[in-house]
């Protein structure tokens, strides 16, 4: 940045320059099905239906991106891409708006199939194609119109040609020699292209940034602040925000949420997906309308519901179909995202809560502290609720007190009874089974008498900034941190607490990182 | 069962090693048939011996290929009350077995046996032991299986002659537990109208049914064959993990190519395969739960068809999964959280495993049903019921529960109990099933779950 351009704004505490790295190699990034539907309707048109039958995602240290890095595809897998390619393509080809969007010239001739291919392939692989591969999809479209009579047919499948390529499903960001750095790698100016749109709008690049990365403006400083402005700005940044909170938090497991609706009668088929929507609404204007805090995530009484969420708060249901902002009670006892049906509801059992569960999200997921797994061959089990085990408390008592348990559960059950005042949907009860609850404990030294003074417990607590900066550090590089990046994400933690845990700051530290843009030679 | 006529001409046989491949010369049905009529475009039905004969799977004394099915379910047992107080040929049924009352001529018992791998993981650890043989791995803290899982094993061998090397299915949301190696899952389809388009939908044809192939199979495989010079191309240039995954992915790709060509040719001709009629139940949750039974019938019905038609021999079904906190019909809580927290005598756990049993008995009835030859497909199938541990409050992987179902052709003794004093290694059983598939495997597992015996007592 210019020295006189520096003068006009508040001058950044001082700051010491960033440990080196030793990067690791590249690794493909199978898009994840949110990334391959986000691409889709950026690539064809925002009306495309993109089928959903696809491979699951499955998470790997805790995020699906990384998933992507790991997971092989499956044979299934392979046919349901090849299933969705012809679904895409005859919506792009059959439906008139997407049609005329996709197809500039107005001869059915080759040059002009030739021409629509070689576009979409530029924007779906995210490089231009070379000639041999654009030849062998003219190919394959120009034989099919030739065989099925039909021009249009014949770009269907040259269409689903483009889709089903490798280069179009996952990520392929190789690197390169860094011409200043001998012996060092850097990701090339279009891997870039690639990296800033998965990561700020879980999307595939628009020409804008797919010029710029052609244009070799993405290795430098200046160019890639440039288009990390412009990418923040557009609305697709929400979507981004909302893709990452939706990993970090595990949010997409509410689209299969159960609940029994005999124990629950305010639960339905739909109240995961509210619950959803809900935590995600909260993180986007956090981190967009308020340019905020992260560590607010955990005490805003400002949400986001609809009438079913209402029914659940006993709050008064926004007058509108569908999502309001709205303030909960100060005293009510509910606030954060800790206070959401998403956290509650999600980590607890279909007819009950589970302060287990509830507890060691907190450690893990918000924490970043790994938890040894319950020994495998003992009796687990908890009495069931009768008048000598009346509460969840005195129920959970052998798991703290036998020694052969407690070295975990004394991390988890004592936070996770913080939260029994929340039934295992999430609505608000101040008794279980008749006896008056109680939901106060201590949070690594912090006393708390309910959840409410629980989420204020984990806003000021220390390891919350430094566990979302690794978090979203191994979202924006999409492979497994290890431990020849401590030091760095450490770094970027320090910078994220000396900006008052701005969202929006520490997405735009870490696009600068080298973390980001550096690269070992391929493994 | 009946035998048929061998004069045909000369064909696998019980004994011969059918893990061997026959050479075909590289030509197909279609063409080894248009061969023999000197390129007349007559459609002449081949007598159903000729249809099996020339493949490589092992085929029973009648002249069926043989078929396996993995049926499992999550959460494991009460084992007092599963396993028989009988053994031997006159082992009676348990509390917990009685769904399988109609079908218990086809139904024997393996019990006390053991995973010898170390339990470290609540549930998945039993679940890699008993179907891999392996421990349980760790990638970036996600457990994986470290080897390809007993129904991988066996599609190896005997799924490349059918459509479809093996099918998954899920009767709930569930991951399944079919594994390729490590990181590689094979998921399996949940939705009952997805697999009905899969087995039964435009693709299909019925035997002897007349008409013209359809140009866009051959088209799609020319896209393939792109897709896999692009794949071919981006190998050479990554590392070597990423190497090993767009492996798995041309596999994949591979598999679907050979589906197109199958697609091309005419189905075989089997009296029992008919197109089952469209599916019109809403199998969406009531009342909160899932319709369990009727999403694992629809999908039992399919399986048993696609066997019928030769579409697959190999099936992994899956009930629910592991640690499956599924509302089963009547219940007061999650299937996983009742298993811990209900008192004995856990009449809601047993009432559960129970409902798993009847579910496998529709299995084994619905491919009972289905004459093959004088006998029935479920003479000609091994279907494998089991769980990925015993008792689930404990998580014991000491007396597995193990069902092997179906005739298995004569392979296993079959209405029969044995049961293990001695908690021998599970894998042992997984051996005998291999091998009773006609597989000439040396050993099953690795570490303290790999044997080289397989367990005689259970072989026919």
């Amino acid at each position: 940045m210019l020295p006189l351009l520096l003068a006009c704004v508040t001058p950044d505490p001082p700051r010491e320059p960033p440990p080196t790295l030793e990067p690791a190699g590249p690794v493909l990034k199978r898009l994840t099905a949110a990334q391959y539907g986000n691409s889709l309707r950026d690539l064809l048109g925002d009306t495309l239906v993109v089928p959903d039958d696809l491979e699951p995602d499955a998470a790997s240290d805790g995020l699906l991106v990384v998933g992507g890095t790991v997971n092989s595809l499956s044979s299934l897998g392979v046919e349901q891409y090849e299933t969705a390619a012809f679904d895409v393509a005859a919506q792009a080809l059959g439906d008139e708006t997407l049609r005329a969007r996709l197809i500039p010239c107005s001869t059915e001739d080759d040059a002009c199939a030739s021409a629509v291919l070689e576009a979409l392939g530029r924007r779906a692989w995210r490089r231009p194609l070379t000639d041999a591969e654009l030849g062998r999809i003219t190919d394959v479209a120009r034989n099919a119109s030739v065989v099925l009579g039909d021009w249009d047919r014949g770009l269907e499948y040259g269409v689903a040609s483009i889709l089903q390529s490798p280069h179009f499903l996952y990520r392929v960001e190789l690197g390169e020699d860094d011409p200043e750095l001998p012996g060092e790698h850097r990701y090339t100016s279009t891997d870039m292209a690639t990296r800033l749109s998965y990561f700020l709008w879980n999307s595939t690049p628009d020409d804008e940034l797919l010029a710029a990365g052609e244009a070799g403006e993405l290795v430098t400083d200046a160019g890639i602040d440039a288009q990390v402005d412009r990418l923040l700005a557009d609305p697709r940044a929400r979507a981004g925000v909302r893709d990452f909170f939706d990993q970090m938090l595990m949010l997409y497991e509410l689209e299969d949420l159960s609940k029994d609706p005999a124990v629950y009668v305010h639960t339905s088929s739909t109240v995961g997906s509210s619950a959803r929507e809900e935590t995600l609404a909260l993180a986007e204007w956090l981190a967009f309308d308020e340019d905020g805090d992260y560590r607010d995530f955990y005490t805003s009484t400002t949400t986001f519901i609809d009438s079913k969420l209402a029914t659940i708060y006993a709050v008064p249901a926004p007058s509108l179909a569908g999502f309001a902002e709205t303030v909960l009670p100060a005293d009510g006892g509910r606030r954060g995202f800790l206070g959401h049906v998403s956290f509650l509801a999600l980590q607890a059992h279909p007819t009950s809560t589970s302060p287990t569960r509830r507890g060691q999200f907190i450690r893990e997921v918000l924490f970043c502290t790994s938890l040894a797994a319950p020994p495998a061959d003992v009796d687990t089990s908890i009495p069931e609720p009768s008048a000598s085990y009346p509460t969840m408390r005195a129920r959970l008592q052998e798991h703290m007190s036998n020694p052969e348990c407690s070295g975990c559960h004394m991390l988890t059950d004592p936070i996770g009874l913080g939260f029994e005042n929340f039934d295992g949907l999430g609505g608000w009860r101040v008794t279980e089974n008749d006896n008056p609850i109680n939901a106060s404990g201590d949070l690594d030294g912090a006393p708390f008498t309910n959840a409410w003074g629980l989420a204020g417990a984990v806003h000021d607590n220390p390891n919350l900034g430094p566990c979302l900066t690794r978090t979203m550090y191994q979202y924006a590089t999409g492979h497994a941190v290890d431990d020849r990046e401590r030091d760095l994400i450490s770094w970027h933690a320090d910078g994220f607490a000396s900006h008052d845990f701005r969202i929006q700051w520490l997405i735009r530290d870490i696009t600068a990182s080298s973390g980001f843009r550096r690269v070992g030679a391929v493994e | 069962m009946k035998r048929v006529d061998l004069s045909v001409k000369p064909r696998p046989t019980k004994h011969s090693q059918p893990g061997v491949r026959e050479q075909h010369g590289g030509y197909s049905r279609r063409t080894m048939l248009k061969g023999l009529l000197r390129g007349s475009a007559v459609a002449v039905a081949l007598p159903w011996l000729e249809i099996f004969a020339g493949r490589r799977a092992r085929a029973c004394d009648d002249g069926f290929p043989l078929r396996f099915g993995l049926y499992f379910w999550g959460n494991g047992n009460v084992p007092e009350y599963w396993v028989p107080g009988t053994e031997g040929y006159d082992w009676e049924l348990s509390e917990l077995l009685t769904p399988l009352a109609d079908v218990k001529p086809w139904v024997s018992v393996i019990s006390g046996m053991s995973v010898k791998l170390p339990n470290t993981e609540p549930h998945t650890s039993g679940a890699a032991g008993l179907l891999s043989g392996m421990s349980l791995d760790t990638i970036n803290g996600e457990y994986t299986f470290a080897g390809p899982t007993i129904d991988q094993i066996i599609a190896d061998q005997i799924g490349g002659e059918t459509i479809f090397p093996s099918i998954q299915t899920g009767a709930t949301d569930c991951t399944g537990q079919s594994w390729n190696g490590p990181s590689s899952r094979n998921y399996p389809e949940t939705n009952p109208y997805t697999l009905y388009e899969r087995l039964f939908g435009a693709t299909f044809r019925a035997p002897g049914e007349e008409g013209l192939v359809d140009p866009s199979l051959g088209l799609r495989q020319s896209i393939l064959d792109s897709v896999m010079e692009d794949i071919l191309a981006l190998q050479s240039r990554v590392g070597a993990s990423d190497r090993a995954r767009l492996e798995q992915h041309l596999d994949g790709i591979r598999e679907l190519e050979t589906r197109l060509a199958r697609l091309q040719e005419d189905p075989p001709s089997l009296a029992a395969c008919v197109q089952p009629p469209a599916l019109t139940a809403d199998f969406a949750d009531q009342e909160g739960r899932p319709q369990i039974s009727a999403r694992s019938r629809a999908m039992c019905d399919m399986i048993a068809m696609s066997f019928a038609c030769d579409q697959t021999r190999v099936v992994g079904h899956y009930l629910t999964d592991p640690v499956g906190d599924v509302l089963f019909p009547g219940a007061t809580a999650g299937h996983h959280s009742l298993t811990h927290d209900e008192a004995d005598p856990q009449s809601e756990v047993r009432a559960i495993t129970t409902e798993c049993m009847a579910e496998l008995a529709y299995l084994l009835s619905a491919l009972a049903n289905i004459p093959e030859g004088d006998a029935t497909l479920l003479d000609h199938c091994v279907i494998m019921a089991t769980s990925e541990i015993s008792q689930g409050r404990t998580h014991s992987l000491d007396d597995m529960p193990l069902l092997l179902c179906g005739g298995g052709c004569g392979a296993f003794k079959t209405n029969y109990h044995y049961r293990s004093y001695t908690q021998e290694n599970v894998s042992t059983a997984m051996l005998s099933v291999i091998r009773g598939m006609g597989i000439p495997a040396a050993s099953f597992g690795a570490d303290d779950g790999l044997t080289t015996d397989s367990l005689s007592d259970i072989e026919a």
